[in-house]
């Protein structure tokens, strides 16, 4: 492996530097889950002293050869630019990696909610609340598709799904959004039981609507940064 | 050489300079910048992101090392990079060998 090395742990403060405010710009630019963006930085940040090193063993001193190595690797904007599609579909990988993962955990809640309440009450459900399983059901139908696709076009099956990273964001978006309005619509069909019907129990009414409500604050994030992820690939 | 007039060849560009071993970002636009007498001088904002696209493909793989102080990624090649790259050659010979043949004017090789 090409190794050139730096001539020193510390280099130059100048050549430090220009280096660094490179990057920092760079880091400006740059969207996506916070760990992917500190690795891009952190393996540019090697690529430039790697080679500033090469233009250092061509003749020219530290911080001339820094600045060298920033004009070869190209303005931030564009560069940055570069990685979008990557980070796009980082950013719809890990949201709908996180939907599938907690979607069971809330709809557990619910449930529990339900069982709860039915062994308190021993009532049948009120039949209002049939709407409310339609309209999870659909939800359901397409959250759990949209969040599958996010996760697999942004890994090894894009080889073969060929779907860019556009339509990870996107899925992830629309995967977010359904969970949105799921929650919304649980939340809802939990106070206009609690109101007409009565009987709820309480510690698991609080432990279904805690578990909503954090997600839906979470997943109306999640698809808002979806969105923009995708919109930085326009 | 512009990246443009390479599209469609550089995962394929990508991979061959992985097969020796592994390489670091910068090393590998250095291979292309060698191996190619300075022709193929691919820019930063195409060669590092198509490095993460290739790894995400499981094409190859990265991993992190600790070098002069700093953190050093370096990519290889997965068996799966491998077939691939074998698949691209046999596709490039086929493709340049028409392309030759047509602007040529020479005949298309057929079989003995």
């Amino acid at each position: 492996m090409a190794d050139p090395g730096l001539t020193g742990p510390e280099p130059d403060a100048g050549a430090r530097r220009v280096i660094g405010t490179y990057l920092a710009e760079l880091a400006c630019q740059l969207g996506g889950p916070p760990s992917a963006r500190a690795e891009i930085v952190a393996e540019l940040e090697d690529g430039l002293w790697a080679a500033t090193v090469a233009h250092q063993a061509n003749g020219l001193p530290l911080a001339d050869a820094a600045r060298a190595a920033v004009a070869e690797f190209g303005d931030a904007d564009t560069v940055a630019a570069g990685f979008g599609p990557e980070l796009a579909a980082a950013t719809g990988r890990r949201i709908g990696l996180a939907l599938l993962s907690t979607g069971p955990l809330v709809g557990s809640s619910w449930l529990l909610l339900a069982a709860a309440t039915w062994i308190r009450t021993g009532r049948e459900p009120p039949a209002a609340l049939g709407l409310v399983a339609v309209l999870v059901g659909l939800v359901l139908a397409v959250a759990v598709p949209a969040a599958v696709l996010s996760v697999a076009v942004s890994g090894r099956l894009c080889r073969w799904l060929r779907a860019g990273p556009e339509v990870a964001a996107t899925a992830a978006a629309v995967a977010a959004s359904a969970c949105v309005a799921g929650d919304l619509v649980l939340l809802g069909g939990l106070l206009a039981s609690t109101v007409f019907a009565g009987g709820v129990c309480w510690l698991a009414g609080l432990l279904a609507a805690g578990a909503s409500a954090v997600r839906f604050s979470l997943a109306g994030r999640a698809a808002r940064r979806c969105l923009a992820a995708r919109a930085m690939l326009a | 050489m512009r990246a443009e007039v390479l599209k469609g060849h550089l995962d394929g560009l990508l991979l061959a300079a992985l097969e020796a071993g592994p390489l670091h970002g910068y090393a590998v636009m250095e291979a292309l910048r060698t191996g190619s007498d300075g022709r193929v001088d691919l820019p930063t904002g195409t060669v590092y992101p198509a490095l993460h696209r290739l790894e995400r493909a499981g094409l190859i793989r990265s991993s992190w090392s600790t070098e002069g102080g700093r953190r050093r990624r370096s990519y290889e090649l997965t068996p799966a990079g491998r077939r691939a790259l074998a698949t691209e050659r046999s596709q490039w010979r086929e493709f340049s060998g028409a392309v030759s043949a047509l602007l040529e004017g020479r005949p298309w090789p057929t079989p003995a």
